[in-house]
C-alpha cells in the first residue's frame, strides 16, 4: 500500500466538479484507492463518497492506494489536488 | 408509532392495509419481495437496463447542450453518480440479499444518500441532494414505468398515499388492488375524490402531511366517513376499525341486496328512481345502489378533466359505458353547462352576473362546432343503450329548434358516413329558468321529455345566490313559488303526453318526496348514496295521501310552512329516514 497526504487549496474545496475530477483520475487506475478527512475513510472511485467527505479548503487528505499501479494513482491524485482543481 | 391526521372525507368507508407511496419524487417506493435466485437476477438485470437507458439519455441531453459547459459538467457529474460503484454495490447487494425488487432497492439507497448529503455543512454539497434525486428519478422513471404500472405491480391490497393523485392515475386504480387512498391535497369536489367515490374505494382528502410521515408498507387506516388517516396504529385502534370497517361493508352488502326491489309507493305504484352523475364509471354505483337509469349525465367533467375534452372518440366511449352498464334504462345525457370562459379560445368573462350570462346551451349555439362534436358522439354512443339528449338553460324556443336542427343534420352526416345510431334520440329541455316553466307550452310541441332542474329554477325564481352568507337562508326549494311552477309544468307535461323528471337536489330531500310523487312527476334522480333512503321513502308513501299534501303545499304561504306539511306527513310513517344514514351503526 502506498500513501500521501494533502491539503485541499482552493477556496471552495472538494464540491461536485472537483470531485468529479478526482473519481474520474481514480477510476483510471487499477488499484483499490481511498480517501480520508481523518474522520471518515471513503472509496476514491466513488463519487457519492467523495462529496460526503466535505473537504472544504485547508482539509488534509490522506490518499491510499493498493494494487499495481499504486504509486502512481497517489502521486497523480495528490498532484490534481494540488493543483486546487484549476481553480481559484 | 401511531400518528393520526385530520383532512376532509372524500369517499365513504374504512381501509385497513400496507401503504403504497405514489411519490417517486421523494424518492421512496414500495418494497415487494423478490421469490428467489432466478427472479433476482431478473431484477439486476432490469437496473442494469434502467441504468443504461438512464445514461443513454444523460448523454443525449449533454450532447444537446453544445457551449453549455456549466450544463454539460452538471450532467456529467449525473452520469459518475450513476455509476459510483459503491452505490451500485449498495443497491446489488439489497437485491441479492434482501430480496427486494430493484426499484426499492435503489430508492432506498438513494435516499439514504440525499440523507447523508442534507446534513452536509457546506451549502455547496448540502445542495448535490437535488442533483442525487434528480438522477434518482430518472432511473425510476425507468423502473417503473408510469405510476399506474407500478400499481399494477403491486402483490397484495394497498392503501395508496400520496401528495395528490392526478385523475389520470386515478381513473387506472382497480378495487382489487387499492383498499383506499388519501392524499395530502384536493378536496372532496376534486375529480379524484368523485373518481374514488364512484369506485367505491374509500378515500381522504387534505390530510396536508400524512404522505410526509408515511413509510412504504407501514399499516395505514383509512376512514373515509369521518375523514381521518392512522398511520401505523395501535392495536386498539387496529381493532375498532377492522370492525368498523366489516360493519360497513354489512351495511353495503345489505344495500346490493336491496338493490333490485323496485321504487314503488305504498299503494303499489311504481316510481322511477335513478342516479345522478358526473363520470361515465359512476354508472356502475348507480346500479349497485339499486338506480334504475341516469336522470342527470353532467357532461362538464370531460372538459375539465382532460385537454382532449373536445374529442369526440373520448366523449362517445364515457357515453357508451354510461349506457352499456344502464341498459336498457335510459341516460340522460345534458349537454356541456358551462360558462363562456371554459370554453377553449375565449379570454375570461367579466360578467357582473354570469348566472345571468353567457352559459350553458347560450355558448354551446355560439360555439356549434363543440356542440356538433358533443351530439355526434351522444348519436355515436346510443346504440349502446338507451340515450336521451337534454339541453340546459333554455329560455327561448330557438334554442330548441336550432339544437333540433344540429340533431338532425348530423344523423344526416352520420348516416351518410355509415355509422349506425338510434334515429329516435328523445331531445329534452330542462327547466330551470321561470321563463322555461311558466311559458312551458310554447316548448312542449317541439321537445320529448322534460327535466326540472330544482337548483336553478329556485335560484332564477326567489332571485337568491346560495353562495351569498347574507342571502343563502332565503333559498329553498321547497318554497310555493318554487312548487307551484313545478305543478304547473308537471300538469302541462302530462297533458301533452310528455314525461317529466326532477334531478335537482330537491328529489334527494326525504322531505320534498310526498310533495314530488303528489305532484305526479315521472322520475326522480338523485345522487347515487341517496337512493336507497329516497327508495325507501317512496315505499312509505300513498299516492292519494301525497296528492292531498301536494294540494296543501302549493296554497301554503311560505316554504317553512310546506316543510312543517311535509315533516308531520313523513315523521308519522317513517321517522327514522330523517336520521343520517350511517350514524346510527358506529358504536
Amino acid at each position: 500500500m502506498y500513501q500521501k497526504a494533502v491539503a485541499v487549496p482552493n477556496r471552495l474545496g472538494v464540491h461536485a466538479r472537483p470531485a468529479a475530477l478526482i473519481v474520474k483520475k481514480a477510476a483510471v487506475f487499477g488499484s483499490e484507492i481511498t480517501i480520508s478527512n481523518g474522520i471518515e475513510e471513503v472509496n476514491g472511485k466513488s463519487i457519492m463518497g467523495v462529496m460526503t467527505l466535505a473537504a472544504g479548503q485547508g482539509t488534509e487528505l490522506l490518499i491510499s492506494a493498493s494494487g499495481e499501479d499504486e504509486e502512481r494513482a497517489v502521486e497523480e491524485l495528490c498532484s490534481l489536488v494540488s493543483s486546487g482543481f484549476g481553480e481559484d | 408509532m401511531s400518528r393520526s391526521f385530520e383532512g376532509t372525507p372524500a369517499s365513504p368507508g374504512i381501509a385497513v392495509g400496507p401503504a403504497f407511496l405514489l411519490d417517486v419524487e421523494e424518492l421512496r417506493v414500495a418494497r415487494r419481495e423478490i421469490s428467489g435466485e432466478t427472479e433476482a437476477g431478473k431484477e439486476l438485470a432490469r437496473l442494469d437496463d434502467a441504468l443504461s437507458a438512464t445514461c443513454e439519455e444523460l448523454r443525449s441531453l449533454s450532447d444537446g447542450m453544445g457551449e453549455l459547459v456549466e450544463g454539460r459538467q452538471i450532467l456529467d457529474v449525473h452520469m459518475m453518480l450513476l455509476d459510483d460503484p459503491v452505490m451500485l454495490a449498495d443497491v446489488r447487494r439489497r437485491i441479492t440479499e434482501n430480496r427486494d425488487n430493484a426499484e426499492h432497492a435503489l430508492s432506498q439507497v438513494l435516499y439514504d444518500v440525499i440523507q447523508r448529503f442534507r446534513a452536509m455543512e457546506d451549502p455547496l454539497i448540502r445542495e448535490r441532494a437535488s442533483d442525487v434525486r434528480d438522477v434518482g428519478r430518472r432511473v425510476l422513471a425507468k423502473l417503473l414505468g408510469s405510476e399506474r404500472e407500478a400499481l399494477g405491480r403491486v402483490s397484495r391490497p394497498v392503501v395508496l398515499v400520496s401528495r395528490e393523485l392526478d385523475p389520470s392515475v386515478a381513473a387506472g386504480l382497480r378495487r382489487d388492488q387499492v383498499l383506499g387512498f388519501a392524499t395530502d391535497e384536493g378536496g372532496s369536489t376534486s375529480h379524484t375524490a368523485i373518481l374514488a367515490r364512484s369506485l367505491g374505494i374509500p378515500a381522504v382528502v387534505a390530510l396536508r402531511e400524512a404522505a410526509e410521515a408515511v413509510q412504504p408498507g407501514m399499516t395505514v387506516i383509512v376512514d373515509g366517513i369521518h375523514g381521518r388517516v392512522i398511520l401505523d396504529p395501535q392495536q386498539d385502534e387496529l381493532e375498532y376499525y377492522t370492525r368498523l370497517r366489516d360493519k360497513y361493508s354489512e351495511m353495503e352488502a345489505a344495500i346490493a341486496r336491496n338493490a333490485s326491489d323496485p321504487a314503488v309507493t305504498a299503494d303499489g305504484r311504481p316510481v322511477e328512481l335513478a342516479g345522478n352523475i358526473e363520470f361515465s364509471q359512476e354508472a356502475d354505483q348507480v346500479r349497485k345502489y339499486g338506480g334504475r337509469g341516469i336522470g342527470l349525465f353532467r357532461t362538464e367533467f370531460l372538459r375539465l378533466l382532460s385537454p382532449d375534452a373536445d374529442d369526440e372518440d373520448m366523449q362517445c366511449m364515457a357515453y357508451s359505458h354510461a349506457l352499456r352498464e344502464m341498459k336498457p334504462y335510459p341516460v340522460v345525457i345534458r349537454t356541456l353547462d358551462l360558462g363562456g370562459d371554459k370554453f377553449p379560445g375565449v379570454p375570461e368573462l367579466r360578467e357582473r352576473n354570469p348566472f345571468l350570462g353567457w352559459r350553458a346551451i347560450r355558448v354551446c349555439l355560439d360555439k356549434p362546432d363543440i356542440l356538433r362534436r358533443q351530439i355526434s358522439a351522444i348519436l355515436r354512443a346510443s346504440v349502446e343503450g338507451t340515450a336521451w339528449l337534454l339541453i340546459p338553460m333554455v329560455t327561448e324556443l330557438d334554442q330548441v329548434l336550432r339544437t333540433r336542427d344540429m340533431l338532425e343534420d348530423t344523423k344526416l352526416a352520420l348516416a351518410r358516413d355509415g355509422i349506425p345510431f338510434d334515429p329516435g334520440i328523445p331531445l329534452g329541455i330542462m327547466v330551470e329558468t321561470p321563463a322555461a316553466a311558466i311559458a312551458i307550452d310554447i316548448f312542449l310541441p317541439h321537445v320529448d321529455f322534460v327535466s326540472i332542474g330544482t337548483n336553478d329554477l329556485t335560484q332564477y325564481t326567489l332571485a337568491v345566490d346560495r353562495g351569498s352568507p347574507y342571502v343563502a337562508h332565503l333559498f329553498d326549494p321547497l318554497h310555493p313559488a318554487v312548487l307551484r311552477q313545478i305543478d304547473h309544468v308537471v300538469r302541462k307535461c302530462h297533458a301533452a303526453g310528455r314525461w317529466v323528471g326532477v334531478c335537482g337536489q330537491i328529489a334527494g330531500e326525504p322531505l320534498a318526496v310526498p310533495l314530488l310523487l303528489g305532484l305526479g312527476v315521472d322520475e326522480l334522480s338523485v345522487s347515487i348514496s341517496l337512493i336507497p333512503d329516497i327508495k325507501k321513502m317512496i315505499g312509505v308513501v300513498d299516492t292519494a295521501e301525497a296528492a292531498g299534501l301536494a294540494g296543501e303545499a302549493l296554497a301554503a304561504d311560505s316554504a317553512l310552512k310546506v316543510r312543517q306539511l311535509a315533516r308531520s306527513y313523513v315523521q308519522g310513517r317513517f321517522p327514522t329516514i330523517l336520521l343520517n344514514g350511517f350514524q346510527g351503526t358506529e358504536e
